[in-house]
């Protein structure tokens, strides 16, 4: 008989190894946020701009949802994660903006600098 | 490029005693010697909970926590760390609290680097409506410890010794609510999550629900097995429909992963929840209330004793809690009481999430550590006041709370010094007010609240509020006589001392703490027929200045006839005629309408 934790931590490894099968180790992670707030300011037409990129190719990115960050004036927000560098921020993202990091960041790394939370 | 490391420097008392101040100094020194100044961000955070080993830094990414150094090491850990990348092994803290993971991903935005997020360390970070987020990230693992090597008695003695207090607002040590409901014996009990949320502008339960639901069914799951329930319920307003949807796919995905239903982990332990929706009335936030509404009746409080732990949903003993302390029970458990009870104040442990709004640059979501004073939360995390405007307010605990002057904004936050201060902590609303609002106004807002919400079941809230508002509405109008002041003291000690629920005995804490505060502008409304904020339009006086050039917009516009004048000369307002209904000040092109 497992204890209740030796059955946890299986059940962790299980999560973190599905999360990983959906591309969590992509070199990019982006997170939008999608709790009332940032539906009420337009997340869920950015959502739709990252997830129609993916549809259309863009590849090595992981795109999760996320809830609210308590950051209410500027919302919607977007994260950018990658691994060894410090979480860059971006604040009041809309679909035209979504579609710049599209390009300008997760295609050629370029950070926008002036879209950035500080 | 933006910074390159970020170095998060701890500013809390101990840190600070510890000579953090002349740290920084040094640290600066050493990046501009090696032209790292702009590679590097360094910002001063509020108190990390590690004061055992403080001085304490983090340096980003990596996340490497630096304790226990002097100055002297400075230069050695930024050549190492930032220019070598080989973090200082001997400086380096092995601490791997469930709150650094919001820091990793949000610590060098000075907004959220001040913050300490225990309850909603997983809000931001984690997709909600995905389980496998939430395990991977200890999830669920302060439940499998209860069940696997913790009584029923331990867990309440590790509550007790935590200090937790409930965060809905009247802050009641948990660990005894959760012993008292142990005590009772019993076929059945039931643990209630109360997430009907209703004071104006607070959205704390929302996002924590939204953000990460999980932490409530854990918090929830746990605390059936120490007071030896089977049952939950949410109890959620309706109106918050995406809340409702996380919660339930949260509980749907623990029962199909085993965190609910029978035999939770093979422990033999055996808990349900369910969601019950709340029609949105502010009274059934109050616990007897809610406790009827969920037995299908009108939502109204009853005396208390007897209290819920005793004989409380269906007559059998109840645990009732506030999404916020659900949300900090995992981490009392993973982290311990010890360190727990190390964050805060005498009295209040732990920290304190708030919705900060109003006149304030950075509006949103903060959450400190018990003793953070009013000034830092409003002017180092809110960024001050916009536009060159003056503070004039703080309102804490919504309608409940009371509205505290410039001279109490070092006010240290906890449960006995807000009460202190004449406001009550609440459940975390925080509203700033600058000189552009009028402070009977504001008083009469929330009075006008919660006498629309009051229940009527006692006649000092139903009646006496309804009192206060014509009177406050008097004054408002420049109809206040000398004696009303005086009135809405008395009547409002009096409503305080006799009402049946929290909503009344609180709802006149507005206004008697902006007669305590701002009496002056109470006189002036009263004595002087004036608001100095010219916000209350029936004190306000329209007259025409020389800019008018006779165009008579204002004179077609004007509803009462009260301006008169010939074309293409100056016009003028009969004050007798005059309902100040605003109309001219809006139409004239010229802004040759003076208010005053």
């Amino acid at each position: 008989m497992s204890t209740p934790l030796e059955i946890i931590r299986k059940k962790r490894a299980e999560a973190i190894n599905r999360i990983i099968s959906k591309g969590y180790l992509s070199s990019k992670r982006v997170y939008v946020g999608m709790a009332t707030c940032e539906i009420a300011a337009g997340s869920i037409e950015v959502m739709e701009v990252f997830q129609e990129a993916i549809r259309s190719g863009l590849s090595d990115v992981y795109l999760s949802q996320k809830g609210c960050a308590g950051r209410c004036n500027l919302e919607p927000t977007v994260e950018v994660v990658e691994e060894g560098k410090i979480p860059l921020k971006y604040g009041l993202v809309t679909k035209e903006k979504a579609k710049a990091i599209i390009e300008r960041h997760l295609k050629k790394g370029e950070v926008i600098k002036e879209w950035l939370i500080k | 490029m933006p910074a390159r490391f970020n170095i998060t420097l701890c500013d809390g008392p101990s840190c600070i005693h510890k000579r953090s101040k002349e740290i920084v100094l040094r640290i600066e020194e050493e990046l501009k010697k090696h032209a790292l100044t702009d590679k590097v961000g360094i910002n001063l955070s509020g108190c990390l909970g590690m004061c055992d080993k403080g001085p304490v830094m983090i340096i980003n990414p990596g996340y490497a926590i630096y304790g226990s150094f002097t100055e002297e090491d400075v230069p050695e850990i930024i050549q190492q760390h930032i220019l070598k990348k080989k973090p200082v092994v001997r400086f380096i803290v092995d601490e791997d609290h469930l709150y650094n993971r919001f820091f990793r991903v949000f610590g060098d935005v000075n907004f959220f680097g001040k913050q300490m997020r225990i309850a909603l360390r997983n809000c931001g970070i984690i997709d909600p409506e995905n389980i496998d987020d939430y395990i991977s990230l200890r999830g669920y693992e302060a439940l499998a410890r209860v069940l696997t090597d913790m009584s029923p008695a331990k867990v309440i003695a590790e509550i007790k010794k935590s200090g937790l207090r409930g965060r809905g607002g009247a802050g009641f040590p948990t660990g005894i609510k959760w012993e008292l409901t142990a005590k009772e014996k019993s076929d059945e009990k039931y643990v209630i999550c109360n997430a009907d949320e209703g004071d104006p502008g607070a959205f704390m339960d929302r996002s924590a629900i939204e953000g990460d639901p999980h932490t409530i069914v854990e918090g929830m799951v746990i605390a059936g097995f120490a007071i030896g329930a089977s049952r939950g319920i949410v109890y959620i307003r309706a109106e918050y429909p995406l809340a409702v949807k996380r919660i339930k796919k949260a509980i749907a995905e623990a029962r199909e992963s085993g965190f609910l239903g029978e035999n939770i982990l093979g422990s033999g332990f055996n808990f349900e929840i369910e969601v019950r929706l709340g029609a949105g009335a502010f009274v059934c936030g109050e616990e007897t209330a809610l406790m009827l509404s969920i037995e299908g009746h009108r939502g109204m409080p009853r005396p208390r004793p007897p209290f819920p732990s005793v004989s409380g949903l269906f007559g059998k003993p109840t645990l009732i809690n506030n999404v916020e302390t659900w949300a900090n029970i995992p981490v009392i458990i993973l982290d311990g009481a010890s360190w727990f009870s190390s964050l805060g104040t005498e009295k209040s442990k732990g920290t304190k999430v708030f919705a900060l709004a109003g006149k304030v640059k950075n509006t949103g979501l903060v959450e400190v550590p018990m003793g953070t004073t009013l000034r830092q939360i409003i002017y180092d995390i809110g960024g001050g006041i916009p536009g060159d405007k003056q503070f004039k307010a703080v309102q804490t605990g919504g309608p409940s709370g009371g509205c505290l002057s410039e001279e109490y904004l070092d006010t240290k936050i906890d449960y006995e010094s807000l009460a202190k201060a004449g406001s009550i902590m609440g459940s975390g609303g925080m509203i700033v007010i600058d000189e552009d609002s009028c402070m009977v106004n504001i008083a009469k807002f929330f009075l006008e609240f919660t006498q629309n919400e009051s229940c009527g079941k006692c006649t000092p809230c139903r009646e006496g509020t309804k009192r206060m508002l014509e009177i406050l509405i008097r004054i408002t109008e420049g109809k206040g006589t000398e004696k009303d002041i005086d009135k809405l003291q008395r009547l409002g000690n009096m409503i305080k001392k006799a009402s049946l629920c929290g909503l009344g005995q609180s709802a006149p804490n507005p206004v008697l703490s902006t007669i305590k505060n701002f009496r002056a502008e109470y006189e002036e409304h009263v004595h002087n027929k004036r608001c100095r904020a010219g916000v209350c339009q029936h004190l306000l006086v329209y007259e025409v200045t020389d800019k008018c050039v006779g165009c008579a917009a204002c004179k077609k516009a004007c509803p009462a006839d009260a301006v008169s004048g010939s074309p293409k000369a100056k016009h003028h307002i009969d004050i007798n005629k005059c309902i100040k209904c605003g109309v001219c000040f809006k139409v004239c092109k010229f802004n040759a309408i003076r208010k005053s």
